[in-house]
């Protein structure tokens, strides 16, 4: 099966200057847990997920660490991500994206999703602009 | 590619039910109706024709605005029908737009439309800045449907002029207000519903005559293609090249569902169009679809087969032009 068979469809993106608050509305809202970042001719330059902003949030020796729980509360994270909140989101994002073609083979996109530990990977045409993303559960829910 | 654009979707809610007791003049406590059977399904105007043209395997990406649990719901049934989605996220909830059909009288269903979430004017920016690189990918942009709360009267008259600025042929597939602020901008192709409200562009359309009037109007305007629904079986082609009438023989009787019919008419006049029909034979497919959609109980007839059988039942009579 190829990767235009099993992505979904939904273009849902932000733009490089999109500030870091609309960009957790818009997660909060579509219900995804990472979003591409596309520049004015729609070609794929990034993508931003929780994890990325989360990342930006805590405090650098945390991740050192690998837990949070060394932090007292919540107070200082949310702090940061008020901080945060007017930025763009080009300052935060993955701009290194993993992607694949609409018709790479589905167990490359298996290979890929498995080897970077991704949730989802864009699909993007030949001139470099997103045209679906296949999650995890696409390929699981095609595949049993 | 051909790009839609629904501002105000919907969740288009169906009940079919034996029986509609309407009358109110008997004053009871409550009145329990129960529907036979029920669907529902992802609608508005241009999330219909981006369904069909799916379905007929042409390219077509729908935008406009979601919210919500109710939008949520709409995104995954357009996904499922396999067109794109390019929606902009705003706060409440999508519309849910009710149709009960009673038994017998299809062609008179009862409807009840919600107003839709009110667009804030961020994501009106949001929305352009997307339009406009979609555009970029376009052959086509369909403008379908009512606006919605926060929106102006005039946008699809801007929408309309940002496509043509690209070179992208625009449809507009709505009514009223905003269809009459649109038609100065010169559409490409447009499609008032004169038993709606009996004008075109700010035109009287009550009688034939003066539809005929108000469509050349709109041509002398820079529309190429308008094509006027006058009653559930007729409509009639104003183009450059003359005046046509077309007339489906198929009794009311016959008509299961009218929701979407004039959706399936718009959506196979540009199918037909991208594969490199006339005008006047991507009209008369258009109409096919939409008797082939009237005639059964889900809002869009997609079989082609079934369409082009329906071919055969629409008239064309010639009324000006060589």
């Amino acid at each position: 099966m190829k990767a235009r068979e099993l992505m979904r469809r939904d273009l849902t993106s932000v733009e490089p200057d999109t500030p870091v608050s609309e960009v957790i509305y818009l997660m909060e809202q579509a219900g995804l847990s990472a979003i591409p970042v596309l520049d004015d001719e729609g070609v794929l330059v990034g993508v931003i997920s929780e994890r990325d902003i989360i990342r930006a949030a805590l405090p650098g020796y945390l991740e050192m660490l690998h837990s949070a729980s060394f932090l007292p509360n919540l107070n200082q994270l949310s702090k940061r991500l008020k901080e945060m909140a007017p930025e763009p989101v080009s300052k935060y994002m993955n701009p290194d994206v993993i992607f694949v073609h609409p018709d790479d083979e589905d167990l490359q996109i298996a290979d890929t999703l498995i080897r970077n530990e991704l949730k989802q990977l864009p699909v993007v045409d030949d001139q470099g602009h997103l045209v679906g993303v296949i999650r995890r559960i696409d390929l699981l829910y095609r595949l049993s | 590619m051909i790009l839609t654009v629904t501002l105000n979707p919907t969740l288009d809610k169906f009940y079919w039910v034996d029986h509609l007791p309407l009358s109110l003049e008997r004053v009871e406590e409550e009145i329990l109706i129960r529907a036979k059977k029920s669907d529902s399904s992802a609608g508005g105007k241009g999330i219909n024709v981006s369904i069909f043209l799916a379905c007929m395997g042409v390219e077509t990406v729908a935008m406009g605005f979601l919210a919500g649990h109710t939008g949520q719901i709409i995104l995954r049934d357009v996904l499922k029908r396999g067109a794109t989605a390019n929606f902009v996220w705003i706060e409440g909830e999508n519309r849910t737009n009710v149709t009960i059909i009673e038994r017998g009288k299809e062609y008179h269903p009862v409807k009840i439309h919600e107003e839709g979430p009110h667009i804030p004017e961020r994501a009106v920016e949001v929305f352009l800045r997307k339009y406009s690189r979609m555009l970029k990918r376009a052959e086509y942009v369909v403008l379908g449907g009512a606006l919605p709360p926060g929106i102006p009267v005039d946008f699809y008259r801007r929408l309309v002029r940002i496509a043509k600025d690209q070179g992208v042929r625009t449809v507009v597939h709505a009514g009223r207000d905003a269809l009459r602020e649109a038609i100065p901008e010169g559409p490409y192709f447009v499609k008032p519903d004169v038993r709606e409200e009996a004008e075109v562009g700010g035109l009287p359309a009550r009688t034939e005559e003066e539809i005929i009037q108000a469509g050349k109007r709109a041509v002398e305007q820079g529309v190429e293609i308008c094509l006027i629904s006058h009653h559930v079986t007729g409509d009639i082609l104003i183009t450059r090249e003359g005046v046509w009438d077309l007339e489906a023989r198929v009794p009311l009787t016959k008509y299961k569902n009218l929701v979407g019919a004039d959706d399936a008419l718009v959506a196979g006049v540009l199918y037909r169009l991208v594969e490199g029909d006339t005008v006047l034979d991507a009209v008369r497919f258009g109409m096919a679809a939409a008797i082939a959609s009237a005639e059964i109980e889900p809002k869009l007839c997609l079989s082609r087969s079934a369409i082009e059988l329906e071919m055969r039942e629409v008239e064309v009579r010639r009324k000006e032009g060589g």
